[in-house]
């Protein structure tokens, strides 16, 4: 039984029945977890940029909307419904206070991940995005439970 | 030769490349030790070219803690200067200069932050100096930015900064040595791949004689 199974940046991985999806800092990147509570079905998502425009094809868990779409089509090969996906996201941080491009990115991250949700009419339960730090990421795939970890504050389920 | 992958770039260029970092880490580390009073020193430069997870691996664990200086550099070369301090380094440099030292990162107030982003903003504009003199070019450093958090969150921003461009980071770092002692500190030079054609003209002629 593989335990934990670690999302890179960029990246994307499902579990059944059982395992804990992972992946570590989100800074300015997103999490996006989707979860069919039917047949517990679990993916977990690593997004870097807003859009893919066009280099979609190559890297396409890198960007939020070629990501969410890629990760639906391949969820759904493991039997997974779109309209019972239990959806929940966070990150989105802004690491330094600075102006300019570097300083919204986290936040071009967060608008451009709830147009493609709304896009593909997946409804977000549960968040903890923007404001100035780090958070780790968490999903039992037994349960669907998803965790936020963070420097200095209490672990939260969302 | 211009170079349009990082990965195009060959011995000659990397050699280029650790000489420019030697003159900036040099300059950083006497500005260094003219503040802290101590006798500074140096390593050798070393290149990567690392993948995104690579790059988080080789720095140390994405969870852990870590104060980081960021700056972006604009003009003749464009990129960003990323100035890392783990605690035994941040102790040495607030015992010098508050005469005090903190147990942990959360323990900083804003007066041990600032006096760190004072410090890591001379380290980077000393840096940024040499290699403008050198090649007798501009850059332009924007104001500070500073972060005590998670490492991996921390190399996500250059990471997201360049993330269009390339899939690898060319990581030129550098580390200070306060008297004798190896301290955590790193300074991370990461230029776009533009300005890397600019500075290797530049410097390239002088470099073949």
């Amino acid at each position: 039984m593989r335990d934990e199974v670690k999302i890179g940046i960029g990246d994307m991985k499902v579990l059944r029945q059982q395992g804990t999806l992972i992946t570590y800092a989100l800074g300015s990147c997103i999490g996006i977890t989707l979860y069919d509570p039917v047949i517990k079905l679990g993916g977990l998502l690593h997004i870097m940029l807003p859009k893919a425009g066009d280099q979609g094809a190559a890297t396409p868990f890198k960007f939020a909307d070629t990501g969410i779409r890629e990760m639906i089509r391949k969820m759904a090969a493991y039997g997974g419904v779109t309209r019972r996906y239990v959806c929940k996201i966070a990150g989105g941080a802004q690491m330094f206070q600075m102006t300019g491009p570097i300083g919204n990115i986290g936040e071009r991250n967060i608008a451009s991940v709830r147009q493609e949700l709304a896009a593909q009419q997946i409804r977000i339960q549960g968040e903890d995005v923007g404001k100035n730090y780090a958070r780790t990421m968490l999903m039992d795939v037994s349960t669907g439970t998803v965790r936020v970890r963070t420097m200095g504050r209490n672990e939260i389920i969302l | 030769m211009k170079i349009q992958r990082y990965e195009d770039m060959g011995a000659m260029e990397l050699d280029i490349i650790r000489e420019i970092a030697s003159i900036g880490t040099g300059y950083a580390a006497t500005s260094l030790a003219s503040m802290l009073g101590s006798e500074v020193r140096m390593t050798i430069p070393e290149i990567n070219l690392l993948g995104y997870s690579e790059t988080i691996d080789k720095m140390g664990d994405p969870e852990e803690c870590i104060a980081a200086v960021l700056t972006q550099m604009s003009g003749d070369v464009e990129g960003i200067m990323l100035f890392l301090l783990r605690l035994d380094f941040i102790n040495e440099v607030l015992g010098k200069m508050l005469g005090k030292t903190v147990d942990s990162y959360e323990e900083m107030t804003e007066m041990e932050i600032s006096v760190l982003t004072e410090l890591g903003n001379i380290i980077i504009s000393s840096y940024a100096n040499a290699i403008s003199q050198l090649a007798g070019i501009r850059i332009k450093l924007s104001v500070p930015g500073v972060s005590v958090n998670m490492l991996g969150g921390i190399l996500t921003v250059p990471m997201a900064e360049f993330g269009y461009v390339t899939d690898k980071l060319l990581l030129i770092d550098g580390q200070l040595l306060v008297n004798q002692k190896r301290l955590n500190s790193t300074l991370l030079m990461l230029p776009e791949m533009e300005s890397l054609n600019v500075l290797m003209q530049k410097l390239g002629a002088v470099y073949e004689g």
